[in-house]
């Protein structure tokens, strides 16, 4: 036994074997459900293994993978963010104009760049005005939409010769077997998780969202922290709107829709407490991952969309009610 | 999430089970799945391809074009033997071309076009067919002689440039008629209006107005009969929308051209029975369309 282990064991004792045990089994329900769900995939549907279907899977992925994390973010810090869909439109579509304008990476970078300053915003009324973070991010979610199809006139950003070719590329190009538009959440992956888990912002994160009143005695800026969550949220949904432009050689005005209630439901999935303080990036991505994969294994099984839909509500009050039972057991 | 891939029909599955070898899988990817206009599409694919013994996999998106895209990457997945695009962006959609490119899949866009340098074939609309035969009905309906004006829709867009083409090339070889007024504008019912009162005031001449399509022609129409002029200028819409058909019957119209989506969607499926047997079409494979004035509206 390692040092960790005895440390974390010392309140065991108190606990009934059987109960550890099933609190263990439970803190990785959302590991079993994606493996059961891949396994139940793949012996009705061989397929499902094929290169070319994990390839669309992981590219199905990408998009959504890069808002989550930001999710992760904000709900570890306490907080909430129904506006990243809307970002997603907003900055796929700045990032479109400008780089039609001056070129890809300053096209990239002011669609990420937008994206963060919404983020500031939604950080600045929460944080320091003390608004209900549902309200406050609802109300950016409606007028960011608003915006995009503003300066859009609702129509696609294409340009007379299509965007910059460097930049299709990007949506289209892959290395190493895998679409570069795939590689770009793994290698934010391990900044972020780095970010989260490594250094002292990250644990000032946690406790800024875990117990702010213990957080602010023990020294550490709760409001700076938080709003900074936002921040976090924004620039990576701004990333994410990017890379669905690429996707869709396209600015598309209408496009992130849902995206704020699939991304916040890939982080319940993986078991992140939305009470705040709570949550790991890794276990964000197999939530989404069981989201991607349940889609994608319905649709090559024949299943009707709406059973789709069914399917997913139920799994993610499963989650919510396997979370529950954990936490009793502590 | 949003799309899904069904088993269409029971009919086609039996179809499958009693037709003979080489029977293929069509994948279907239509723009919306509550839009009439696509549901009768759909219809017309299912119905043709169980008639041949293919089967049809649908992937159902509404006017989400990542959702799309997406589908299309599954049934790329799913080893279809071809595929059936309406795609909901010229653009957006290039990315499922491609994966069906790569994949050996034909893929056939049925009456919206891509981009895309990996598009099949492309069953379309005659547009520059039907602007002419607009031309000839609007030239008969004013007794072969006088102005008309021309409400065009936006000419970024090919079909109302095409439509607009076919329409000019006719009335410009005909000396009796002169187009006296020419313009493009978005294609609102309000535009309509606005340019119509606009052409009643400059050109109280005028006998005919050519609508680019059915909601410029009707606010063309209510302009005409806040002059009291119905039925004394004729005009012509363009797409037999409910309204449209109802103006026509009424008088207010006095045509609008019908596309039969259900025929269209047989048609794709015809196309691509060609293709599974070895031979691409060229690219002129054109959807019949059909005049509706007062002689047939019923």
């Amino acid at each position: 036994m390692t040092s960790t282990d005895q440390a974390t064991g010392s309140d065991t004792p108190r606990r009934r074997p059987f109960a550890a045990a099933l609190s263990v089994l439970l803190n990785q329900a959302p590991l079993l459900v994606l493996v059961a769900l891949c396994l139940t995939t793949v012996l009705n549907e061989p397929r499902f293994m094929s290169p070319i279907n994990l390839t669309n899977i992981t590219l199905q992925a990408s998009v959504l993978a890069v808002v989550a994390m930001g999710m992760t973010y904000v709900i570890i810090a306490g907080g909430f963010d129904l506006s990243v869909g809307s970002i997603v439109a907003l900055s796929g579509c700045i990032g479109a104009m400008v780089m039609l304008e001056l070129g890809p990476v300053v096209g990239a970078l002011a669609g990420v760049v937008i994206g963060a300053a919404v983020g500031a915003v939604n950080g600045f009324f929460v944080a320091y005005l003390r608004l209900n973070p549902f309200i406050a991010t609802l109300g950016t979610m409606v007028a960011i939409r608003g915006l995009v199809l503003l300066i859009t006139h609702a129509q696609p950003i294409v340009g007379d010769e299509g965007l910059p070719r460097s930049f299709v590329l990007y949506g289209r190009e892959r290395f190493l077997g895998l679409p570069l538009l795939t590689w770009t959440p793994i290698v934010l992956f391990f900044i972020l998780a780095y970010v989260l888990e490594r250094t002292a912002y990250g644990r000032k994160l946690y406790a800024a969202g875990g117990g702010p009143e213990a957080a602010f005695l023990a020294g550490i800026p709760v409001k700076r922290i938080k709003a900074s969550s936002y921040v976090w949220s924004g620039a990576l949904a701004g990333v994410a709107g990017v890379m669905l432009a690429a996707r869709l050689q396209s600015g598309q005005p209408t496009s992130g829709e849902f995206y704020e209630l699939l991304s916040i439901a890939a982080v319940v999935l993986g078991g992140a407490s939305l009470y705040g303080g709570e949550g790991r990036l890794y276990k964000t991505i197999i939530g989404l991952m069981i989201i991607i994969v349940l889609s994608n294994s319905l649709n090559l099984m024949d299943v009707d969309s709406h059973w789709q839909d069914i399917a997913i509500g139920a799994v993610i009050l499963l989650a919510a009610s396997v979370d529950q039972l954990r936490h009793r057991l502590r | 999430m949003i799309r899904t891939l069904t088993l269409s029909a029971a009919l086609a599955g039996m179809a499958a089970l009693s037709s003979p070898a080489g029977a293929e899988t069509i994948g279907v990817a239509l723009a919306s799945t509550t839009n009439p206009f696509y549901i009768a599409m759909q219809r017309g694919i299912e119905e043709r391809a169980a008639e041949l013994g293919h089967d049809v996999v649908t992937v159902s998106v509404d006017e989400d074009v990542v959702a799309q895209v997406d589908g299309v990457l599954d049934l790329v997945a799913r080893e279809v033997d071809g595929i059936l695009i309406s795609p909901i962006d010229a653009v957006a959609t290039n990315q499922a071309y491609e994966a069906a490119h790569e994949a050996g899949i034909p893929i056939v866009s049925v009456a919206r076009h891509s981009s895309s340098e990996f598009q099949t074939l492309f069953v379309a609309m005659d547009e520059v067919q039907i602007g002419r035969d607009i031309a000839d009905w609007l030239i008969e309906a004013i007794g072969g002689e006088g102005e008309v004006a021309m409400i065009a829709g936006p000419s970024g867009a090919a079909t109302f440039r095409n439509l607009a083409q076919g329409f000019r090339e006719v009335v410009n070889a005909n000396d009796a008629v002169t187009i006296v007024f020419e313009t493009e504008v978005p294609l609102t019912r309000e535009e309509g209006l606005r340019v119509a009162e606009d052409i009643l005031v400059a050109h109280p001449e005028v006998d005919g107005i050519y609508g680019g399509n059915d909601e410029l022609a009707l606010g063309a129409a209510q302009a005409v009969a806040a002059v009291g002029m119905s039925g004394d200028i004729v005009i012509t819409g363009m797409n037999g929308v409910p309204p449209a058909i109802a103006a026509v019957r009424n008088g207010d119209l006095g045509l609008t051209v019908q596309l039969n989506p259900v025929a269209w969607g047989r048609l794709g499926v015809d196309t691509m029975d060609t293709i599974f047997g070895g031979t691409i079409p060229d690219q002129e494979v054109f959807i019949d369309h059909r005049l509706v004035d007062a002689t047939n509206v019923d």
